[in-house]
């Protein structure tokens, strides 16, 4: 762990019930590092993810971020905190089907204040940068699944965000439109100096992060760090 | 081939219909709730008929009115007194039961007559005797009970009535009337056209809600099986099997339903007997529904289930790739949405002005079937409506615009389930048009004058005058009561004139009443008067020489007619005066005379005792104390508290009926409404968690939601204001009314509607805040 570390996760635990999802995890991640977390189906990732990103409060432990404790912040701050400095990819979009393109990416920028028309030429400036203006006005049935997620991705970044936290954004994507997506997002995360969070089980897709994290058994007791920097840059 | 399709593909279906674990069993249950609430109302509206008639009956065979002559005494009459009070707001059916020979006829409900002294009480009225409540009750029926009076005897469970023995009733004691049997004469008015009208439409005002509300109910569930029903593709289906599987789950659901709705209403059939409304209450066993129409029910729901879920998929491509694609929103027509209307209005058209009151036979078919079109056109336009309105909005703030774009890509869904609201809401402004401008025609003015007296106490005397002055005493001791006025009266006869006898008319009728100055100042125009005087009080409306002239000698006649009463010449100082309207809206004319200046044989003769009080208007129970205090002196006396306008009977019963129908209504469509936004909210679970991921506030996403409900209703409620006016002009020109407009009426209407949508929302907020949790983003 780094002293000039962004985002903190330390000693996290989580139960839902009497299963639990997370035991003594812990990961730290400077401003504009990938980190790619892996492991098998039940393990814990997305549960880290959520901890991490003020989704859900741990039981215990802490996440810091900024120097600002975030598991102590109420739940309004957090909110606040998600729609000013982070931003997020799913694994099927999750755009609003009933919003254009175009306003699912101004979306975020809207619920944080800002003007329609601005955030719409924010949005529409993105849709440029991920190649996907020309769906700007349609609707999100109306288009394909790798176009859907690179407008998500677009709506990740729009808030210019410290932080991006994508869970298994190319799950639902076939190899070619998986590549594609994972290109746009790397290289609109490095020149915006965002760090990412990148939740998925294929090593094909971990290997554009800087380092892997790989939560094993279900309870991320055991968290094992590979040091790759470099490899995908 | 196709036909013999059908049958595998619908038992396929009922079989996923309860498949897909617990939330296709939450679906499931949901749907036939729903289908079961609609049906149980259905079940409760087609056994009205029935629960009348058998109200209806059981008053019929009670009833001791007669219009036949009288009958003489025999040892097989009973003299039957007539001691209707009441309790409160409560009526009270009493009476007092003399037998007059072994073989008296028994009251229907009773196993004897009760002996004197002692009465039988129906069950309610004994629950009331026994509590806390009914304590200035007991201090008038302060006799031991005795029985029981059983469901035959009563017209509800929660009737107030009671029967009392005496051994010293007699036939002039006030309203006493002797019989040899109970029962066969039906006094049933029977309604008039107009009030016929009324009732055929509150019947469809209210129902048609309903049927839209159980069409709504079947299309529970729809977007989580359009997602089965691709899955069904995959495997090999082709589209018309999808259909028909979808039908065969609706099928399911709806018979399920109707299960639900037949158990619902004879669970809550077994609870309706401690149930009053108004002063209504009916027997679990009164509630039987038509078997026909019972039958009817339970085949067109399922089929109408399966015709509405074919009719809803018509544009809905369902693709093997677990992928459900909508038509889109297709632009919608709108002639055959305005036919309805239009075919509504041309059938009601043709009946301008022929109905009145008294005359006109009202086609009760044409007039449902133009009046169900009106309403269905309300719900057929709505939609139209809706999405006519919405595509033109622009703009806003989030919760705005996300609300707008989801009915912009889907209004069907939100415009259908406040169409049953609109329906309401039109159907009832046209009513409710309807009734305020007839009202007139049924709510009597009494004539009364509530700011000289407020309560009025009529009796028979026993000993004529002398008993006033105690009468009057005892009803001044009240709790409450202010002052008193007090007459008494008695029908006279004198001798014809020599006209009159030329003519061959019989010696002419008059009344003589005697007060004091004070009252007869009251009654009449009378500027003085002293003891002793006499005045002549001509009735305008009748020939002068049938009002005694001053010197005329006149004889009193008794109460039953029979013994000749005593005779009074009129002094010859007896002044002419013209009445004044009393207290109760009457005038008294004939003989006015104080006191002293009749002789005592007359006096006692006097027959009828009438006052007048002022009472404490802060005293809540002054009408009690009232009825108590003259209960003690005949029990067959009536005390009325004045008003200025009576209801008839008639017309407050089909209010009554309206408001207890619309209430239901509200509530089902409420209940509809909830269901609908639960499932809405359940099917986007995991949209509604990814919006709170990237920060969305709780209020902006609730905000949405209201206003995705809100915009429809208002655009619902403009659209049910327009129809309702129009349906409630052609009404009122039916039946020759001058049209007129209580936006009062439209406002309270509207707010009610408008009430039930925040109140829904209000209710469906808690499981969005719960489904806005991060837990809708697991996908492990």
């Amino acid at each position: 762990m780094t002293t000039d570390a962004l985002l903190v996760g330390t000693d996290l635990h989580k139960a839902y019930g009497p299963t639990p999802a997370l035991a003594g995890a812990s990961l730290s991640l400077r401003a504009g590092e990938i980190v790619a977390v892996m492991g098998p189906s039940g393990s814990g990732k997305s549960t880290l993810l959520h901890c991490l990103a003020g989704i859900v409060a741990p039981d215990t432990g802490s996440v810091t971020y900024a120097g600002r404790a975030v598991d102590r912040m109420s739940d309004v701050e957090r909110s606040a905190l998600r729609r000013a400095d982070f931003g997020f990819i799913f694994q099927f979009g999750q755009l609003v089907p009933e919003l254009t393109c175009l306003e699912n990416v101004a979306l975020p920028l809207r619920l944080d204040g800002m003007k329609r028309r601005a955030a719409e030429a924010r949005a529409a400036d993105w849709l440029v940068q991920l190649e996907v203006s020309d769906v700007a006005h349609k609707l999100p049935g109306q288009i394909s699944g790798g176009q859907g997620q690179r407008v998500a991705v677009a709506r990740s970044l729009v808030t210019r965000p410290a932080v991006i936290f994508a869970d298994e954004p190319t799950g639902a994507l076939d190899s070619l439109n998986g590549e594609k997506v994972m290109q746009l997002l790397t290289t609109a995360a490095r020149d915006t100096r965002a760090a990412v969070v990148l939740v998925t089980h294929e090593p094909r897709v971990a290997a554009y992060a800087d380092r892997e994290v790989v939560v094993r058994d279900g309870a991320a007791r055991d968290l094992t760090r590979v040091d790759v920097a470099g490899r995908a840059a | 081939m196709r036909v013999a399709r059908w049958g595998p593909d619908l038992l396929l279906g009922a079989r996923m219909a309860l498949a897909g674990g617990r939330s296709g069993l939450v679906r499931a249950a949901l749907t036939a709730l729903g289908v079961g609430l609609g049906v149980a109302l259905l079940l409760t509206a087609v056994s009205i008929p029935a629960m009348m008639q058998a109200r209806d009956d059981r008053g019929a065979a009670r009833d001791d009115l007669s219009y036949e002559p009288p009958i003489p005494q025999a040892d097989n009459t009973v003299l039957v007194g007539w001691a209707e009070s009441r309790f409160g707001d409560q009526p009270i059916r009493g009476r007092v039961l003399r037998p007059e020979g072994p073989r008296a006829p028994v009251p229907p409900g009773l196993a004897a007559l009760p002996r004197p002294g002692e009465v039988v009480v129906s069950p309610a009225l004994g629950r009331l005797l026994a509590s806390p409540e009914g304590a200035l009750l007991r201090d008038r029926l302060a006799y031991p009970v005795v029985g029981t009076i059983a469901d035959e005897g009563l017209l509800g469970p929660t009737e107030l009535a009671f029967y009392l023995g005496s051994d010293d009733l007699t036939a002039t004691d006030g309203m006493v009337i002797r019989r040899d049997h109970f029962g066969e004469v039906n006094t049933r008015e029977g309604l008039d056209p107009v009030l016929a009208l009324l009732v055929v439409i509150i019947f469809v005002v209210l129902l048609l809600p309903v049927g839209l509300f159980v069409a709504s109910a079947i299309r529970f569930g729809g977007e989580s099986r359009d997602r089965r029903l691709a899955g069904v593709r995959l495997v090999g289906a082709d589209v018309g099997m999808a259909r028909r599987i979808a039908a065969g789950e609706a099928g399911l659901s709806a018979l399920l339903g109707v299960a639900v709705g037949f158990g619902l209403f004879y669970l809550g059939r077994s609870f309706v007997g401690g149930i009053s409304a108004l002063n209504i209450s009916v027997f679990p066993s009164d509630l039987r529904p038509d078997p026909l129409l019972s039958l009817a029910i339970a085949v067109a729901v399922p089929a109408a289930a399966i015709g509405v879920t074919i009719m809803s998929l018509r544009r809905v491509v369902i693709e093997p790739l677990g992928v459900v694609r909508r038509g889109g929103d297709a632009k919608r027509r709108l002639w055959w949405r305005l036919v309805l209307p239009v075919l509504g209005l041309a059938l009601l058209a043709p009946l301008t002005g022929s109905l009145t009151q008294e005359s006109g036979t009202l086609n009760q078919t044409q007039v449902t079937i133009g009046v169900c079109l009106i309403l269905v056109g309300v719900a057929t336009l709505l939609p139209w409506v809706v999405q006519a309105v919405v595509r033109r909005l622009r703009g806003g703030p989030v919760p705005w615009q996300l609300a707008i774009r989801r009915l912009q890509l889907d209004g069907s869904t939100s415009a259908r389930a406040v169409t049953g609201i609109a329906v309401a809401v039109a159907g009832a402004i046209g009513l409710q048009m309807l009734f305020a401008s007839v009202e007139g025609n049924y709510q009597a003015s009494t004539g009364q004058d509530p700011g000289r007296a407020q309560i009025a106490v009529n009796m028979v005397l026993r000993n004529g005058w002398t008993d006033v002055a105690a009468i009057e005493a005892r009803l001044r001791d009240a709790p409450g009561v202010l002052g008193a006025r007090s007459y008494s009266s008695a029908p006279l006869t004198f001798p014809a004139s020599p006209e009159q006898r030329a003519l061959g008319g019989e010696d002419p009728m008059s009344s003589l009443t005697i007060a004091s100055c004070d009252t007869i100042r009251e009654l009449t125009e009378a500027s003085t008067c002293a003891d002793g005087d006499v005045f002549l009080v001509p009735d305008p409306t009748r020939p002068a020489d049938e009002t005694p002239a001053a010197g005329t000698t006149v004889r009193i006649r008794s109460y039953d007619d029979v013994a000749p009463g005593a005779a009074w010449t009129l002094p010859t100082t007896a002044r002419t005066v013209t009445a004044r309207t009393d207290p109760g809206g009457g005038s008294l004319t004939g003989v006015l005379a104080t006191p002293s200046a009749v002789p005592a044989a007359v006096r006692d003769g006097l027959d009828t005792y009438q006052g007048y009080l002022r009472v404490d208007p802060a005293r809540a129970d002054v009408a009690d104390q009232v009825r108590n205090a003259a209960w003690q002196v005949n029990p067959l006396g009536t005390v009325s508290v004045l008003s200025r306008f009576v209801e008839t009977n008639r017309f407050t019963q089909i209010r009554r009926g309206l408001y207890i129908g619309a209430a239901l209504t509200l509530l089902l469509i409420g209940a509809s409404l909830l269901v609908t936004m639960l499932e809405q909210l359940r099917d986007r679970r995991r949209l509604l968690a990814a919006l709170v991921a990237f920060g969305t506030r709780r209020r902006t996403l609730a905000w949405s939601i209201l206003w995705q409900s809100a915009v429809p209703v208002m655009l619902g409620l403009v659209l049910a204001t327009a129809a309702g006016l129009t349906l409630g002009t052609v009404l009122l020109r039916i039946v020759n009314e001058t049209v007129s407009v209580d936006w009062g009426i439209i406002a309270t209407m509207s707010g009610l509607a408008a009430g039930v949508v925040l109140l829904v929302t209000a209710l469906s907020t808690p499981v969005l805040f719960r489904l806005m949790r991060a837990d809708g983003l697991r996908t492990e």
